[in-house]
């Protein structure tokens, strides 16, 4: 006998069935990574039918004792029997536990290595890949679709098999031990197809509606409660209750009418099953007395009770089931659209730089995302060893671009950039990175601790090295009067302290790692002006004997570079230092005329 | 729970007609084997026709009965579930509104959003479900094992011997199960977490080839989730097959010391078929137990996250009481510290201050130096942790949060509704004509980029209209704030993302307009011209004065002129 699992179901939103282009190449994709438990996985399977063929011989067994018992049989002993019925049970549960054991086994070895290959290859997929997709869904992704996989593999796959099995073996059984009686109990099928479809007609229409106006009202919720200080500013609280209230009377009507068409599924379930139990019983009582044959026994009959039970059950699950696999197998196909994404072309470039003077020479160098947008077009210049290249322009003007180029975030389409003499196409990236320090405008820090984000800059650091890192970037001091210093926790991407002090450690970091080549996007929101200073005396000190690129947006910065590149569409329009641009008249000057703060 | 009780109690009438009829289902489904077993015993065994025809009947009937209960029951049930998610909905909606800032600070909008969407949804699902569901797992289980003695004593004991045991070990195992299911939940946010971190930072990691780094962490939180699911989803996989063998065994029992029972002439068969027939009803019951269990304790925690808020102190309650004259504008403090409760260090301390009507103020100082909290003072958004603020002479206290009706605060990201650009400027006053709300836009120097825009001051803006800059945000929150004709206005660095020359022309109309004015800024030329000028530094007025005054007389200023002096902002857009 089967214990009902999940039975009763609740009244949230029906599976929809995803939208997915390939399944069969997906499933056996799922299945390639089982590829080492195969052979258990067929174990599972064959354990799957002895449990469901057991499940079956229960109630068929108890049936024969009833029948032993009353006499109407006795070709077999009732101890026999009960013997039997012990040992099919016995059977049954370790069949049953196994299978589940085994299957857990495979699923999460399965997603195990999923994530595993998802992640690596995640981090080795170009800039351009996640500036193409939207990071709330990639995340989702990487998170939510794994995650349902997982779910589905450990349970869905048995109990859809299991499904499928009890549903055509009680059949057989059934119409073995009496087909009139198989019949009758099959009189209810046509009619559960059909109010299922009335119901579900219903909710589907419902449910619908109310997540619509959920989705309305949380948006209206968003708004008002991170506007929540407007609205206490603007005394507009009694005006915004009693737009909630419109919102939230809405959400109620068709709340409750999708809950109540939902609350009419298991109400037929149940009394579709009160039905056939009627019919077994009264119209298997009514054959047992009319055929003096004895067709049907009282056994059968209280065998029949039982099957009829478990042969409704699966009939309903069964369309839910598939939908659950079938909303997986979307998902992996999501995850799998991944994976296949071209990972940054790691070949042909082996060579290894030891150490490098920081001669960078960008020569013709163009880039564009696609035929029609040109964003860098023939740029070239030469940065000697420890000179510092300042990139000024409007936003979209590719200074950006030029710093993705030589940290091989994107690849020129033409043109050469080398370095030290060697074409940078021949350099690994692994080399390449080792001698660049990076700062960037949104200085991104890990949820660990002050230390570990320094450290981050050079894994085999010393504490003291991370101390003297941090001496020099000017943060030793305000991390010291941190009441964990050193250990202090940074949570949610360094929440708690400063824009000002995430440079300062971000500039920490860079500074252990000690590069050739510097490359700093100069931040461009406001930090207050006593940062900022420490911020300037801390690049100073970092940028000392390296080749700094700086992205540019004060005019201190720019006026201490060797070198100004003026960008423009594209193109170097200007270039020198501050005095001769000056001298100019053009694009530069005009630009610090307008902007330079003038006293009042 | 006590809360949800309270709420469901409104209802009570509609709640007891839901359980009524899901009493009378169980009645039903008890009933079904008595007439079974009389069928058997009274009908085929003792081959009487007209018995299984009336009792066939009966059992039709019934059945019928049992259909029309359930069904009804949905559009109660219904109503009690969903009436008292409105009710919890509007209450905190009510209660958010009625909650100062600082309160608000403490709960956060993420968090809020969660309680008024799924937490009441969850209880909801648990009203739903207990009133038709779930109760009648646990009332079948008592009634079916009372029917089966009043139909047999000896069969019915084994019964009520096995259910304890299954109990015992069924809520062992899912309690195990569950607090395993917690840790699982854990191991999930650290992958997900460092999922996240990677493509946030993934920039960084390149550059910093990091990438067998961060393969080694994720491989080792990967590694412990998976170990963690295995040992979580065997102990809830297990328990089934313990419960059905246990169950089963039983059977078995029933069977044999029905048969014993038969022999002696103590039972009819009838009566052994019913009492298995109860016990296959009970273990399919069973299931439903650990759909219970988790449902109560989710719905539990909901219910205490609901509570937290419902049962916090309105502490900034609106009273709709007889306005007072216009404010004039004069603003004092005296000996003003403020500190966050349960934090050591005052953000502000001991602060005195004297403005007069219509007098520009400007406030400078480091981030975390208190300027934004001095700002939030002013319109009583939080209260003064000692020392006393006057507006226009009058304590702050007996102004209440009446003092907002004429003092508007800017915020440095303009905070705009979606809706109209009109709306929008219009929001805190609903009857502005539209000639008011050009002349603001104007004042703003909003109202030329408004023109370029297709639908004018009809356009929409936010989640589905048009995006705005950040500078133009900025204006749009000025305009609104204009809008309300404030005697005190109050910017909060709301100038930031403004070029110098708009920025001055907005200053200009804002001077004209004759109100007092507080001006947060990290730069100094914003405020050069104003009548006083507050140096902050971690909370206490380093220095004030004018721009003159100032640049002589502390050093920490001319530092800043100076460097500011060369410092503007190149290039923006």
């Amino acid at each position: 006998m089967n214990v009902q699992k999940d039975q009763p179901r609740s009244p949230h939103l029906p599976v929809k069935r995803p939208e997915i282009k390939n399944v069969k190449e997906t499933v056996l994709r799922i299945w390639s990574y089982m590829a080492t438990d195969r052979w258990l996985f067929w174990l599972v399977i064959l354990f799957v039918i002895i449990s469901s063929a057991l499940s079956l011989l229960g109630p068929y067994f108890i049936g024969t004792a009833v029948d032993v018992m009353t006499g109407s049989i006795s070709s077999y002993g009732f101890g026999q029997i009960l013997l039997i019925l012990a040992a099919v049970f016995i059977l049954q549960s370790v069949a049953l536990a196994l299978q589940n054991y085994w299957m857990i086994d495979i699923a999460q070895h399965t997603v195990y290595l999923m994530r595993k290959e998802l992640f690596a290859h995640v981090l080795k997929l170009p800039v351009l890949f996640f500036q193409r997709s939207k990071s709330g869904d990639l995340m989702s992704r990487l998170t939510n679709d794994i995650e349902n996989v997982s779910r589905t593999l450990n349970t869905a796959v048995i109990q859809l098999t299991t499904s499928v099995l009890t549903l055509a073996g009680t059949l057989i059984v059934m119409f073995w031990l009496s087909p009139l009686l198989t019949w009758m109990t099959l009189t209810i099928v046509p009619i559960m197809f059909f109010g299922m479809k009335w119901i579900t007609n219903r909710t589907g229409k419902y449910f619908k509606k109310q997540q619509s106006e959920l989705g309305e009202m949380n948006g209206f919720l968003e708004e008002t409660l991170s506007g929540h200080t407007m609205v206490k500013l603007f005394h507009q609280e009694h005006r915004v209750i009693d737009q909630y209230q419109k919102h939230n009377e809405q959400l109620r009507e068709v709340g409750y009418w999708a809950q109540v068409y939902s609350g009419f599924i298991p109400k037929l379930m149940n009394s579709l099953n009160n039905f056939s139990f009627a019919i077994i019983v009264g119209i298997g009582g009514w054959i047992a007395l009319s055929t003096n044959a004895a067709t049907i026994s009282i056994g059968v009959i209280v065998t029949f009770t039982v099957y009829a039970r478990q042969f409704t059950r699966p009939l309903n699950d069964l369309a839910n089931q598939f939908n659950t696999i079938l909303s997986a197998v979307a998902g992996a196909e999501r995850v799998f659209t991944i994976l296949d994404e071209k990972e940054e072309e790691m070949h042909d470039r082996k060579k290894r730089l030891e150490k490098i003077d920081g001669d960078v020479v960008f020569k013709q160098v163009s880039f564009a995302y696609n035929e029609e947008e040109t964003v860098l077009d023939q740029i070239s210049f030469h940065a000697k060893p420890g000179q510092t290249i300042a990139l000024v322009g409007p936003t979209g003007a590719g200074k950006t671009t030029v710093i993705s180029l030589l940290t091989r975030f994107y690849v020129e389409q033409s043109g050469s950039i080398y370095l030290d003499g060697t074409d940078m196409k021949q350099i690994s990236n692994e080399s390449l990175r080792d001698h660049l320090g990076i700062v960037l405008q949104d200085a991104y820090l890990f949820d660990t601790t002050i230390r570990e984000n320094i450290r981050y800059g050079k894994l085999d650091a010393s504490d003291d090295e991370v101390e003297n890192a941090a001496k020099m970037a000017n943060a030793h001091s305000f991390i010291e009067q941190l009441p964990a210093k050193y250990d202090t926790l940074l949570e949610g991407n360094g929440h708690g302290i400063s824009q000002g002090q995430r440079q300062l450690i971000s500039i920490a970091r860079a500074m252990l790692r000690n590069p050739s080549i510097l490359i700093l996007d100069e931040a461009t929101s406001s930090i207050d002006t006593i940062t900022e200073l420490k911020i300037t005396d801390a690049l100073n000190r970092l940028m000392d004997g390296k080749t700094s690129f700086i992205i540019a947006h004060r005019l201190n910065t720019i006026e201490e570079a060797d070198l100004i590149l003026v960008l423009k569409e594209g193109q170097i329009i200007e270039r020198g230092t501050h005095h001769s641009l000056l001298q100019q008249k053009g694009f530069y000057a005009n630009l610090v005329e307008t902007q330079t703060v003038k006293e009042a | 729970m006590r809360t949800i009780f309270k709420y469901a109690f409104t209802y009570w009438i509609p709640m007891i007609i839901a359980l009524f009829l899901m009493i009378v289902e169980l009645v039903v489904e008890l009933v079904q084997p008595v007439i079974m077993s009389k069928i058997i015993d009274e009908g085929i065994i003792a081959e009487d026709m007209t018995t299984i025809y009336i009792y066939g009947g009966w059992l039709l009937f019934i059945t019928l009965i049992a259909f029309t209960a359930g069904i009804s029951s949905s559009f109660f049930a219904s109503h009690v579930s969903q009436g008292v998610g409105y009710d919890m909905r509007k209450d905190m909606f009510t209660k958010i509104q009625m909650l100062s800032p600082m309160k608000m600070e403490k709960f956060q909008t993420s968090s809020l959003l969660t309680r008024m969407t799924n937490d009441v949804t969850q209880i909801q699902g648990l009203l739903f479900g207990l009133m038709r569901i779930m109760l009648r797992a646990p009332l079948f289980i008592i009634f079916g094992i009372v029917m089966s003695f009043t139909i047999n004593v000896p069969l019915a004991t084994i019964l009520l011997i096995t259910l304890p045991i299954l109990f015992g070990i069924m809520f062992f195992l899912m309690i195990r199960g569950m607090r395993l299911f917690q840790s699982v939940q854990e191991k999930i946010d650290h992958v997900n977490q460092i999922i996240r971190e990677n493509l946030l930072a993934m920039k960084l990691v390149k550059a910093f080839h990091r990438l067998t780094f961060e393969n080694k962490r994720f491989q080792k939180v990967n590694n412990r989730l998976k170990d963690q699911n295995k040992k979580a989803l065997w102990v809830m996989e297990i328990v089934m097959p313990i419960v059905m063998l246990i169950m089963n065994m039983a059977m078995i029992a029933l069977l044999w010391f029905g048969s014993i029972q038969l022999e002696m002439d103590n039972a009819q068969a009838g009566e052994v078929v019913a009492v298995i027939n109860y016990a296959t009803k009970m273990l399919a019951s069973f299931g439903v137990f650990s759909f219970l269990l988790m449902n109560v304790t989710r719905g539990k925690a909901s219910a205490v996250r609901i509570n937290e808020v419902l049962e916090e102190n309105t502490d900034d309650e609106v009273k709709r009481m007889e306005h007072r004259n216009k404010i004039k504008g004069a603003v004092k403090f005296e000996n003003v510290s403020f500190r966050y409760p349960g934090l050591e260090h005052d953000v502000l301390h001991e602060i005195n201050l004297s403005v007069k009507q219509g007098e520009k103020i400007g406030i400078l100082g480091e981030t975390g130096s208190g300027k934004t909290t001095l700002l939030h003072l002013i319109p009583f958004l939080y209260p003064a942790t000692s020392g006393i603020v006057y507006i226009d002479d009058i304590k702050m206290e007996d102004w209440g949060n009446r003092v907002r009706h004429d003092i508007t605060l800017v915020p440095q990201e303009g905070f705009l509704f979606s809706g109209s650009i009109k709306e929008n400027i219009a929001w805190g006053n609903e009857h502005l004509t539209d000639n008011e709300i050009e002349k603001v836009a104007k004042e703003a120097q909003l109202d030329d980029f408004i023109q370029t825009l297709p639908n004018k001051y009809e356009t929409r803006i936010g989640q589905r209209g048009v995006n705005l800059s950040g500078g133009q945000k900025q204006r749009l929150s000025i305009a609104r704030a204009l809008a309300d004709n404030p005697s005190i206005l109050l910017l909060d660095d709301s100038t930031s993302a403004l070029d110098a020359t708009t920025e001055n022309k907005v200053l200009d109309a804002i001077r004209k307009r004759k109100c007092t004015t507080f001006i947060v800024s990290q730069k100094i030329s914003s405020v050069v011209d104003a009548d006083q000028i507050l140096v902050l530094e971690k909370g206490m007025i380093k220095g004030a004065g004018t721009h003159k005054e100032l640049l002589q007389s502390l050093s920490l200023y001319q530092e800043m002129w100076q460097s500011q002096q060369k410092d503007g902002v190149l290039i923006d857009e």
